[in-house]
């Protein structure tokens, strides 16, 4: 593997300090994927993708322009850097609102992932008979429900960077990631059903190796997740029709809930209506920083350095060293995400939110691993103390809306709950609730927080980030459930 | 190749020549010259200006029936050696495909080019968004945010079996949501080929009137109603040419497994998917395997006529040929054309008489993906439609339905229609507004 050229990000730094610009930073980046999927055993072509360049974003005069080239020469740098310059000077003729960055430490370290099995010792041979394997064990019938279509993938992923800002930040840093994806139909009794193998589109991996994959133990965790499921494909009584009851909800379904009602409404560039016209805005106003918006049995968190999340990170592309962010905290929002440009406006300091996915597209803030924390319940517990309610163990559809306000999870794996015990399984149970009302329902949090991978969507041009949604099993009190 | 100035036709033709020489049966090169430039705004104000200019290789090879398909953003002779050679030792690796077909046998005539206009590089970003800021100002709104986007893309492609053209395409898109209040917002969509045919002061006054529109929206009840769609939402909710690709049905995630030959929708509704259209929003010329591109019927007098193909999915659905829609694994649409119908947009409201009004919607997920059950979130103006006319602004409401169900139940199609592309559009669109009769409405409970 050729080596990334530091002297070219350097240089671009160098040249926009020449261009007076108040801040610049540039990042080389090289991304090297391959996926490799299977449908119903055969595989299909193989896809590898290497995009290699230089990204650079200044301020000048109050107005932020970025740029990025995969012409990784002097000549090439020279010519984007003057031509962001150049955009940020027009920009700022028409822009009252100056944008500033947060003062930062600066840092100087070079951090990696480390594999045992390094990923690009991983032939596509081998991606696509572990694929194979994995169909013939989930090929067979179940009960009477066959499996037509199983389309299955695996994607590997490096991501190798250097990047310096005008603060003097030099970072350097490699990090492998690999994900294992499965869609199937299912047919029962004539009847089509979309599922996922884990439910909700989700996936499993994180950043390492293939030792990453091999300790979800897939060949037999995936049949037995499957065995599990057929529950929901072949129920058919219909869930209790705009009843009030308690909900429990699996970590599946609760993992993308810290994730979608918590940490979206709390990126603060949607609190200031930066992402107003794609992503959306937020609920939460700048002075909403300590409103109560739930129950105390509320706590959400967001941490990027949890070894081997898949949304692993040690430093922003802004340089700044991440952490864990508190979220919600008994019920209270307790931190925004925050990048350096949103920092400055709250008169905080940024901690360490801003990534980008390839090497031409602006740092944004972004989640890493975003969880509801555990309790110190047991799921058991938790069922035996449930008169009347649902179990939602995992999902298939859901959304929400552009201010984080108004959600929905359509239940794929669900069962009654009867005086403490799982009764009849319950088809497509529909939660659709409002985010105060969800975080204010908590009342108990188990011990077994789970996590499965996901790709967050954001920005525009768009970016997928590789994120971990988790949760344990917690439940809800007096909430409604519907149906499809 | 080390300079700026590198010629697509030396990069594509010296990666077709390694591949070869390398002994690769079957190759084909895309080389893209791109060069896109964004202004984000926000609050009234310009939050970024963007410029990114790349030079990419898309390579498609087979190897003694292997097949594998790679990407590169390194146009460099040594970039292209290694790139490749890593390349083809991963397709030597891999089982022999079951699907290979050879790549269509050129050369082949194509269209002069797609749509394209040598303004679009050089359009006043900034004054542009001005124009468009201002005037949804002007309209009633406090406050605006969007982007607008320039795409110039010019795309050079050459195969081993004598296919060899390029293609130039050019994109001008606003997207800009105006607000009235923090609950009141309006979009306007400008989607052009040509600056001529861009229009940010209409789509910024659209955006403005919906947003001041839409001031003290009111909950709605759950239930049925006859719903009017804006185009934009017409291009998320009713996925015909995606879903017609046959790698989606033969994959079972498309609600047409088993539907071609047969009735899908009302009889008054065509879909067709075009290479280029004349005067429209981008296109192609040729497809990824270097057939020319052209007009394919997907649905027509409601009745699924037309699966996209590429070479390999044609051979396994018994077809002599691909319908130029490679995609190398996944045959797409280039452009998607909904038909005009006979009504306008106020003569649709006033027949439907009691409903509602959908401007737009976002986060459009499926429960059952050859069911076609679905959910999708309307976002900005909505209204109720009382006696024939838009009455009260409504809001935090969601549709959930099923597509099969929705095409069987278009009422009406109107005769105006506008070109989409914006974040949740990702192909180039020609719809209608639409009315579709009892479409399910459900609301999140909690205040």
């Amino acid at each position: 593997m050729v080596s990334l050229d530091f002297d070219l990000v350097s240089y671009a730094v160098d040249l926009a300090g020449q261009n007076h610009c108040e801040y610049s930073e540039a990042r080389i980046q090289r991304t090297t994927d391959v996926t490799c999927f299977t449908r119903n055993g055969e595989s299909e072509p193989a896809a590898i993708s290497d995009a290699e360049g230089i990204g650079v974003r200044v301020i000048s005069d109050g107005a932020l322009a970025f740029g990025a080239t995969n012409i990784v020469s002097k000549e090439s740098v020279k010519s984007l850097v003057d031509r962001l310059v150049r955009n940020a000077k027009l920009a700022a003729e028409f822009t009252r609102e100056k944008i500033h960055f947060s003062d930062e430490e600066s840092h100087r370290e070079k951090w990696e992932v480390q594999e045992k099995k390094k990923l690009e010792d991983v032939s596509v041979q081998s991606l696509i008979s572990f694929l194979k394997e994995l169909d013939s064990l989930l090929s067979p019938p179940i009960s009477g429900i066959t499996f037509p279509n199983r389309n299955l993938i695996i994607w590997t992923n490096i991501e190798e960077k250097y990047y310096e800002n005008s603060d003097g930040s030099k970072l350097e840093s490699r990090v492998p990631r690999v994900e294992y994806l499965g869609i199937l139909t299912a047919f029962y009794e004539g009847r089509p059903k979309t599922i996922s193998i884990p439910p909700g589109y989700s996936g499993l991996g994180g950043t390492g190796g293939w030792e990453v994959i091999e300790k979800f133990n897939l060949n037999e965790e995936l049949p037995r997740q499957l065995m599990e499921i057929t529950n929901g494909i072949k129920a058919s009584k219909a869930p209790p029709k705009d009843e009030t009851l308690d909900i429990i909800l699996g970590p599946n379904v609760a993992g993308l809930t810290s994730h979608e009602s918590c940490g979206h409404p709390g990126e603060a560039d949607r609190i200031l209506g930066r992402e107003g016209a794609q992503a959306g805005e937020s609920f939460l106003k700048p002075d909403k920083l300590g409103m109560q918006i739930g129950s105390e049995e509320a706590y959400v968190s967001d941490d990027p350095t949890i070894p081997n999340s898949m949304g692993y990170y040690l430093y922003d592309d802004e340089g700044v060293k991440a952490r864990k962010r508190k979220l919600i905290s008994g019920g209270r929002f307790t931190e925004f995400l925050q990048n350096r440009a949103s920092a400055s406006f709250f008169h905080v300091k940024s901690n360490g939110s801003s990534r980008a996915m390839q090497f031409d597209r602006e740092p944004i803030i972004r989640m890493g691993n975003t969880f509801i924390e555990p309790g110190d319940w047991k799921f058991d517990e938790m069922l035996k103390e449930t008169k009347k309610g649902v179990y939602i163990k995992n999902f298939m559809e859901w959304n929400i809306d552009d201010k984080r306000l108004n959600q929905r999870y359509v239940g794929l794996e669900s069962y009654l709950i009867e005086n403490g015990e799982l009764k009849d399984a319950i088809k497509d149970p529909v939660l659709e609730i409002t985010t105060p009302k969800y975080w204010g329902s908590i009342d108990a949090r188990a011990d077994d927080l789970q996590y499965t991978c996901g790709t967050c969507g954001k920005g525009d041009p768009m970016q997928g980030a590789p994120v971990f949604f988790g949760a344990p099993h917690i439940r809800l009190r007096n909430v409604r459930v519907g149906a499809r | 190749m080390m300079s700026q100035q590198i010629k697509q036709e030396e990069v594509a033709q010296f990666a077709l020549d390694e591949a070869k020489r390398l002994g690769c049966n079957d190759v084909s090169v895309l080389c893209a010259k791109s060069n896109d430039s964004q202004v984000r705004f926000a609050n009234n104000d310009i939050t970024l200006v963007n410029n990114v200019r790349n030079i990419t290789l898309e390579v498609y090879l087979s190897k003694g029936k292997k097949r594998i398909v790679g990407s590169s953003f390194n146009p460099t002779e040594d970039g292209i050696k290694r790139f490749l050679g890593n390349l083809v030792r991963s397709c030597e690796a891999l089982p022999v495909s079951e699907d290979y077909v050879p790549l269509p046998v050129g050369p082949f005539r194509y269209k002069s080019h797609a749509n394209f206009d040598p303004n679009v590089e050089d359009a006043p970003l900034v004054e542009l968004v001005r124009q468009a800021i201002d005037e949804a100002g002007r309209a009633g709104a406090l406050r605006a945010s969007g982007s607008l986007n320039t795409e110039v893309t010019d795309l050079f492609m050459i195969t081993s079996a004598s296919a060899q053209g390029a293609d130039k395409q050019t994109q001008i898109l606003l997207n800009i949501r105006a607000f009235a209040d923090d609950n009141s917002s309006g979009q306007g969509l400008s989607c052009a080929s040509y600056v001529n045919e861009f229009h940010p002061d209409r789509a910024g006054r659209k955006a403005g009137e919906y947003a001041k529109k839409s001031l003290g929206s009111k909950l709605v009840n759950e239930g049925k109603y006859d719903i009017v769609f804006s185009p934009t939402v017409v291009s998320n909710i009713l996925p015909v040419a995606s879903s017609a690709s046959a790698f989606a049905i033969e994959s079972g995630n498309s609600f047409l497994v088993d539907k071609l030959g047969n009735k899908v929708a009302v009889d008054k509704l065509g879909v067709e998917d075009q290479g280029v259209y004349d005067r429209g929003l981008g296109g192609r010329v040729f497809d990824d395997e270097g057939m020319p591109t052209g007009t394919n019927e997907i649905v027509l007098h409601g009745s699924f006529l037309t699966m996209l193909h590429n070479s390999s999915t044609a051979k396994k659905f018994g077809k002599e040929k691909s319908t130029g829609n490679a995609g190398i694994i996944f045959p797409r649409p280039a452009t998607i054309v909904f038909n005009e119908g006979d009504v306008s947009l106020d003569e649709m409201i006033r027949e439907t008489g009691d409903g509602l009004f959908v401007t737009n919607n976002w986060y459009t997920r499926f429960q059952n993906m050859q069911s076609g059950d679905y959910s999708t979130v309307p976002r900005d103006a909505a209204f109720r439609i009382e006696d024939g006319e838009l009455g009260q602004p409504v809001a935090g409401f969601r549709l959930s339905d099923s597509i099969p169900r929705q095409l069987l139940n278009i009422e009406m199609i109107s005769n105006e229609r506008e070109w989409i592309k914006w974040w949740e559009v990702s192909t180039p669109t020609l719809a209608p507004y639409m009315m579709i009769k009892d479409v399910g409405v459900t609301r999140a409970v909690g205040s």
